[in-house]
C-alpha cells in the first residue's frame, strides 16, 4: 500500500494552489508526514497524540481549502496508478475527493486498528453526502480492510445514487471482500436503479449461478410486468433470446 | 364511494396531499412505520417516529377529515444495523397495544439476511403476542424469492395467515400470496412496483378476495392518489361497484380489523372536521380561516 498512498498524495500535490498550502500544513501537522516526503511504513501507532478533531475539522474543509476541480490525471499519472496496482478508475475523483482519500490513507498506516475504525466511522456517520462518498472510495486503500465490511455493506442500503456509486462503482472493495449475499444484492440493486453493471469493478470474477438466478428473477419479473429488461443484464445472466424484444436500446 | 388507502407515509407529504386526497373520497389511511430514506442510527429516533405516527400526524390527518390508523415494527432495512435493531425491538411491546396501532408492520426482507430473517420471526411473534395482524414488506431485489421465505416464515411460525399482509405485489407473487390464507396488497407506484392497468387485468383475472391496492406514497416520486385512480379505471374498464368498494373500502377494513381495535360502526360515518383544534398548541393552519364541518 506504501506505494499507492505515496502516488496519491503525489497526484494531491500538484493540483495544490499555492494559495492553498495552509489546509496542508494543517494536514500534515496533523499526520506528521510531510506530503513531499512521501510515507515511509513504520510501526503502527505512531501518532500517539493523534488529533482527531483536527483531522475531521480538515476532513471537512477539504472543498473549500482544495475546490472541486476535477483531477485530468496525465497519462504518466494513470501509467504509475496501474502500475502501482490501482485498475480501477479514479478519473472521475474530484480534487477534494482526492485530498479526503489522501488523509484517510495517511493515517490508516499510523493508527491503531480502533482508532482507525473511530476515524472513519465518524468521517461517514457525521458526514455529508460526498464526505460520506470519500470514505468509501478510501477503502481500497485502507489497511485492517476487512474492518470496514460492515460499514461498506450499510452503504449499498443508500437511496443516495452517488453514494451507493461510490461502493459499487469504480471500486474494488465489493468484488474483493463483500460476502456473496451482499455482493448480489448489490449487483441487483445496480439493475435496479439504472447503475450500469460494467461500472462494477471485476463483476466478471463474482459471476454465480446464484447471481444469474437473481437476475433471471428479476428479468421474468420486469416481463410479467410490460417492462424493459436493462441490456447489461446479459452480463451475468446467458443470453436469451426472448430478452431481444424488450432490451432497451444503448 | 369511500376509500381506504391501507399504505401511505404521510409524513412525507404534504397537507396539499391531504386536501387531494379528501376531496378524491380517501377517508382513511394506514401509515406502516419504515425507514424514512435515511438511516437512523439511534433507538431514540425511533421513540420520535413512533410519538409522531401516534401523534401529531394523526392529528394532522384528521384536520382534513381523514383517519389515520399506523402499524409500528423495525423495518427490515434497519433490522441490519446491530446498534439499534435490538433497542427498537425492546422499544415495541410499549407501543403495540396502543390506540389506533392496528398491526406489526412494515416487517420483511430486504437483503434477506439472517439479520433481517432473526427480526422478521421475532415480531411475528410480538404480533401474536400483542394480538395483532403483521403488514410484511416484500423486498424490490429478488422478490418472488422474498415471497416464497416469507410465506414459509409465515407457515413455520404457525402464524394464522388470514391476519397476514403481504404487500408490494406483482403478477409474478400474487398467485403465491393468493395460494396461502394471506392477504395481497398491491402498491400502485408511478414508474416501479405496479400501475393502475396492470391491477385491472390483475382484479380481472383473481377477483377480489383478500385483494387490496395502496399508494404506498412516500418521499420518492410517489402519487397519493393512486388509490382513487385505481378505483377510478376499474369502474372504466366495467368492473362492478361492489367488487370496487371490496377492494379500496371492505378489505382493508375488515384485515386491520382484526386487530380488535377498530370501531367499524364508527368508521364508516362521515368524520367532522374542525381546524380550531390545536395539537400539543400547533395548528396545521397558516392564518387562514379553519374549516368546521
Amino acid at each position: 500500500m506504501r506505494d499507492v498512498s505515496f502516488l496519491l498524495l503525489e497526484i494531491l500535490d500538484r493540483r495544490i494552489r499555492p494559495g492553498d498550502r495552509r489546509w496542508q500544513e494543517r494536514v500534515e501537522g496533523i499526520t506528521g508526514i510531510r506530503f513531499s516526503e512521501g510515507l515511509a511504513r513504520t510501526s503502527f501507532v505512531t501518532l500517539p497524540d493523534f488529533d482527531r478533531d483536527g483531522f475531521l475539522e480538515q476532513y471537512t474543509a477539504a472543498p473549500r481549502a482544495l475546490g472541486k476541480g476535477q483531477l485530468a490525471l496525465g497519462a504518466a499519472e494513470l501509467a504509475a496508478l496501474r502500475s502501482a496496482g490501482v485498475m480501477w478508475s479514479i478519473d472521475g475523483w474530484t480534487i477534494d475527493q482526492l485530498g479526503r482519500v489522501a488523509m484517510l490513507a495517511l493515517v490508516s498506516q499510523r493508527l491503531s486498528p480502533t482508532e482507525l475504525e473511530w476515524t472513519l466511522s465518524a468521517c461517514y456517520c457525521h458526514g455529508d453526502s460526498r464526505e460520506r462518498q470519500a470514505v468509501l472510495r478510501a477503502l481500497p486503500f485502507m489497511e485492517w480492510a476487512e474492518r470496514f465490511i460492515p460499514l461498506a455493506v450499510d452503504a449499498c442500503r443508500t437511496n443516495e445514487v452517488p453514494i451507493f456509486e461510490a461502493i459499487a462503482c469504480e471500486n474494488p472493495f465489493p468484488s474483493t471482500l463483500f460476502p456473496d449475499l451482499n455482493f448480489n444484492q448489490m449487483v441487483l440493486k445496480a439493475l435496479f436503479m439504472g447503475v450500469a453493471l460494467g461500472r462494477i469493478f471485476a463483476l466478471d470474477r463474482r459471476r454465480t449461478p446464484e447471481l444469474a438466478r437473481m437476475a433471471e428473477g428479476y428479468a421474468s419479473e420486469r416481463r410479467a410486468a410490460g417492462r424493459s429488461v436493462p441490456s447489461d443484464i446479459g452480463r451475468i445472466t446467458p443470453y436469451r433470446e426472448e430478452d431481444r424484444a424488450t432490451r432497451i436500446p444503448e | 364511494m369511500k376509500l381506504f388507502d391501507p399504505h401511505i407515509h404521510m409524513t412525507s407529504r404534504t397537507t396539499d396531499d391531504y386536501q387531494a386526497m379528501a376531496a378524491a373520497g380517501v377517508a382513511a389511511v394506514l401509515e406502516p412505520a419504515f425507514w424514512l430514506g435515511q438511516p437512523r442510527t439511534h433507538v431514540g429516533s425511533f421513540e420520535d417516529y413512533f410519538a409522531s405516527l401516534l401523534g401529531w400526524e394523526r392529528f394532522r390527518a384528521s384536520q382534513f377529515g381523514v383517519r389515520h390508523l399506523c402499524t409500528l415494527a423495525l423495518n427490515p432495512k434497519e433490522a441490519n444495523n446491530p446498534a439499534l435493531a435490538q433497542g427498537v425491538i425492546d422499544l415495541l411491546p410499549r407501543y403495540l397495544d396502543k390506540e389506533g396501532v392496528v398491526a406489526v408492520g412494515e416487517i420483511g426482507f430486504d437483503d434477506m439476511t439472517p439479520e433481517e430473517e432473526q427480526y422478521f420471526a421475532r415480531q411475528i411473534e410480538l404480533a401474536r403476542e400483542h394480538g395483532l395482524p403483521i403488514l410484511v414488506h416484500t423486498p424490490h431485489r429478488d422478490k418472488k424469492r422474498g415471497t416464497e421465505r416469507s410465506l414459509s416464515l409465515v407457515r413455520e411460525l404457525r402464524f394464522p395467515e388470514e391476519r397476514v399482509l403481504i404487500d408490494h405485489n406483482n403478477e409474478e407473487t400474487l398467485p403465491l400470496v393468493l395460494d396461502t390464507g394471506c392477504w395481497a396488497g398491491h402498491s400502485i407506484y408511478p414508474d416501479t412496483k405496479m400501475d393502475e392497468a396492470r391491477m385491472v387485468a390483475l382484479v380481472k383475472k383473481y377477483g377480489a378476495e383478500r385483494i387490496l391496492v395502496n399508494s404506498a406514497a412516500d418521499w420518492g416520486v410517489s402519487d397519493p392518489l393512486k388509490v382513487p385512480k385505481t378505483a377510478a379505471l376499474m369502474r372504466e374498464s366495467g368492473i362492478a361497484e361492489e367488487v370496487i368498494e371490496r377492494i379500496v373500502w371492505r378489505n382493508p377494513l375488515a384485515f386491520f380489523a382484526q386487530s380488535g381495535k377498530l370501531d367499524l360502526a364508527e368508521f364508516g360515518e362521515s368524520r367532522s372536521v374542525d381546524q380550531r383544534a390545536l395539537f400539543q398548541g400547533s395548528s396545521v393552519l397558516r392564518g387562514q380561516a379553519p374549516i368546521i364541518r
